[in-house]
């Protein structure tokens, strides 16, 4: 493995980082210089250097193994977490150096947790530093080093083997740079639309920007302490919720149906699945709101529930309503989708709809296999028969994550919280969800908790953005041939 | 940039460029920190300075009333003047001057009542303000020492209060500038440490770069040209070479094609 290329390619995602941090450092500058301009100039400047190192002295790779894309990947994350750190950690105020490990990884893991409990009195430079790391998370700062990569060919599919899980790559039928280009037309498409359409219903340029932003990466960084609360606008809630549904279907698809071709949205069956658990979850949540007299209307009952059950299942984690009021079977139900989230190749997080659609087909293929021990049962996800390699990798996925969630509620505990914060909490870190419930509930945040649990849910993001095994291999890679 | 000898300066450069970057930050920081310091320390001793005169001339005015209401002394009226002008002076200095101009507004009023007060009883014939006739006739009334205990003293402990609020108003606000400060000087080192972290990082893959992309290959190039002079085995050298380096050994392949030439 040649750690000299690894540096390279890592430092390219850190000239990206550094040129979003320069952007802020402008913001700021705008802005009357405000307290923001110099940790923001200062972290670009370092961030510059770090990455502009290795290019100095390493030549461009013809080809990159896979042992060294996985390592390009993991190492992105961690560094871009690490560097994003520097305009936390130089402007101070609440920022200590976990609760700025914290707020950087949950930034570009596209979580948005935070452990902010006064995000209004952060400078608006560093307001748009924080929402563009959930923008860049969101899209894959890998995916940003490919597209500056001036390199063709083989070492382009060795990075995106990582970034995209094997079934969103099922789904794509395109060559590795046009993913990419698929990717940021797409994404950036859908970004400069919602902040045009949230600017249209009354928000400020800054407001709708960042708020386009984070939903468009389905991450939850909110410029107010009260999220999109604040607002109590139907019409932004409308135009948050179509950009997070959006920004949670894969990407590949929403290409081809502006593109009319016959593998769209309208066709996938995950899709469809995807679609029909907001409808029912929403129902159910309204159903339940209203029946217990949470809301005094129908309209107000599904207007929360809808938007609620759509940034929780997108893992966004934006809030218009304090949940943790919601009724218990409401709860459950937001947990349920936390857990499940959106479909593969978007940037949500979690388990993903693509697993669970697989799961639920095995299940049931195991049940006919009873009945009819000789009957040859394919599997088969919009009509294509998936091989056995990827049904086994998807139990094996679901059960890990399953047991990871049961591992750190289990420290949580250790550590004093009470059940319902050491579930949620985990369920919304491993998924990069953000909000749970209890302590850190869709109005709480993170700012309480000690801080040995801070650096596990770390960890649990990190893990849920790389899909548990991208991030395990790190620790594997001498055993790796 | 096919030169080693500049990228090695470029290295050396942008890692010199970065700690003066840092190095000016902090010391922005510093210089900001510095003011904020000052101004917190001038301001607490400017408004000591003001409450210590605003007492005296409350003082002397004070004395002088009571030497006018109780012992008749006319010749005092004139300090009492003064006394007042000069209270009044130093109110106004103090809202122009003060930084923390909280609490100035009730001691103005104060003042204004002290004022009043005095010139409706010792000056009385010469302007009776008209909403305060009432406050006038009564005092008239009094006699000097009963009007001097009841009423003076009652405005003049007000204004004292007054004074003396204004003049530890800085110090209680103290703790919330001391935060601030406290903020500034947590940014004036973070951006030193944070650059030094950085730097130990750059440094070391300074270290790694110049190992494997000169040392290395260097060490590689003298084993094979040594090889070659002791063994006479072929001069191959498998290390990833760039710039002079790799010029270094085309010549050196050149040079043992020529001697091998002068050799036949």
């Amino acid at each position: 493995m040649r750690v000299s290329v690894i540096l390279r390619y890592v430092g390219s995602v850190m000239l990206c980082v550094s040129a979003f941090m320069m952007v802020s450092a402008v913001i700021s500058y705008i802005n009357n210089i405000d307290s923001g301009f110099y940790p923001l100039l200062l972290s670009s400047l370092l961030t510059l250097t770090l990455g502009a190192f290795p290019m100095l002295f390493v030549p461009r790779a013809t080809s990159i193994s896979n042992k060294e894309g996985f390592s390009i990947v993991v190492g992105s994350w961690v560094l871009a977490s690490v560097v994003g750190m520097f305009p936390y950690l130089i402007w101070g105020g609440e920022f200590t150096l976990i609760n700025a490990w914290f707020e950087s990884v949950s930034g570009f893991t596209a979580t948005g947790a935070t452990i902010l409990n006064d995000i209004e009195q952060l400078p608006q430079g560093l307001l748009f530093y924080r929402t563009s790391t959930n923008w860049i998370g969101g899209v894959g700062v890998v995916m940003f080093s490919l597209v500056i990569l001036p390199s063709l060919g083989t070492s382009k599919m060795s990075l995106s083997n990582v970034e995209l899980s094997s079934l969103a790559k099922d789904n794509y039928r395109y060559r590795t740079q046009v993913i990419v280009r698929i990717l940021l037309v797409v994404y950036v498409g859908l970004t400069a639309v919602t902040t045009l359409a949230l600017k249209a219903a009354g928000l400020r340029w800054f407001d709708a920007l960042n708020h386009a932003m984070s939903a468009c990466a389905t991450a939850g960084f909110s410029t107010k302490n009260a999220s999109i609360a604040f607002y109590d606008n139907v019409v932004v809630e409308l135009i948050l919720s179509m950009a997070m549904l959006i920004a949670s279907i894969h990407f590949g698809l929403i290409y081809a149906t502006f593109l009319r071709k016959s593998n769209n949205i309208f066709r996938s069956e995950v899709v469809r699945t995807y679609i029909t658990i907001v409808i029912i979850s929403t129902i159910f949540v309204a159903t339940s709101l209203y029946g217990a007299d949470i809301f005094p209307t129908v309209w107000e009952s599904l207007r929360h529930s809808f938007f609620q059950v759509v940034s929780l299942i997108t893992s966004t984690g934006y809030a218009t309503a304090d949940t943790n009021m919601w009724t218990p079977f409401a709860i459950v139900i937001l947990i349920f989708i936390s857990i499940v989230c959106a479909c593969a190749g978007s940037t949500s997080g979690g388990i993903k709809i693509d697993r669970v659609l697989i799961f639920c087909k095995i299940l049931w293929a195991r049940i006919r296999r009873q009945q009819h021990p000789n009957a040859v049962i394919r599997i088969r996800v919009d009509g294509v028969a998936q091989d056995s390699d990827l049904l086994n990798s998807v139990v094996v996925f679901i059960v890990a994550y399953l047991a990871l969630i049961f591992m750190a509620t289990f420290t949580n505990t250790l550590f004093g919280q009470d059940i319902m914060t050491a579930f949620t909490s985990s369920v919304a870190c491993l998924g990069n969800v953000g909000p749970g419930f209890g302590e850190v509930g869709s109005m709480g945040n993170y700012a309480e908790i000690p801080a040995i649990l801070k650096l596990q849910d770390s960890l649990l993001m990190l893990m849920g953005r790389l899909e548990i095994f991208g991030f395990i291999q790190l620790f594997f890679l001498k055993w790796w041939r | 940039m096919k030169s080693l000898g500049s990228r090695v300066t470029i290295g050396f450069l942008s890692i010199v460029l970065l700690l003066f970057a840092s190095g000016i930050i902090s010391l922005f920081e510093l210089g900001n920190l510095s003011n904020d310091t000052e101004i917190i320390l001038s301001a607490s001793r400017r408004n000591l300075e003001l409450a210590k005169e605003m007492l005296k001339y409350a003082h002397d005015h004070s004395q002088a009333t009571l030497n006018v209401a109780c012992f008749d002394d006319n010749a005092q009226r004139d300090i009492c003047r003064r006394t007042m002008s000069d209270l009044e002076g130093k109110l106004a200095a103090a809202r122009s001057e003060a930084v923390d101009i909280e609490g100035l507004d009730s001691l103005s009023i104060s003042v204004t009542r002290l004022r009043e007060l005095s010139e409706s009883y010792l000056f009385a014939p010469q302007a009776i303000p008209t909403d305060t006739l009432v406050i006038t006739s009564e005092a008239a009334a009094l006699s000097g020492r009963r009007w001097y205990n009841e009423q003076y003293k009652v405005v003049y402990n007000d204004m004292v209060g007054r004074i003396e609020e204004f003049m530890t108003h800085t110090h209680s606000s103290l703790a919330p500038r001391a935060e601030q400060l406290n903020k500034n000087a947590y940014r004036s080192v973070a951006p030193v440490l944070i650059s030094l972290v950085v730097m130990i990082a750059i440094v070391l893959m300074f270290y790694f770069f110049i190992r494997v992309y000169c040392v290395i290959p260097i060490v590689k190039i003298n084993r094979a040209l040594s090889d070659f002079l002791s063994y006479r085995l072929p001069f191959n050298v498998k290390a990833d070479l760039r710039d002079e380096l790799k010029e270094l050994v085309d010549n050196i392949e050149k040079l043992i094609g020529i001697s091998k030439i002068n050799n036949r």
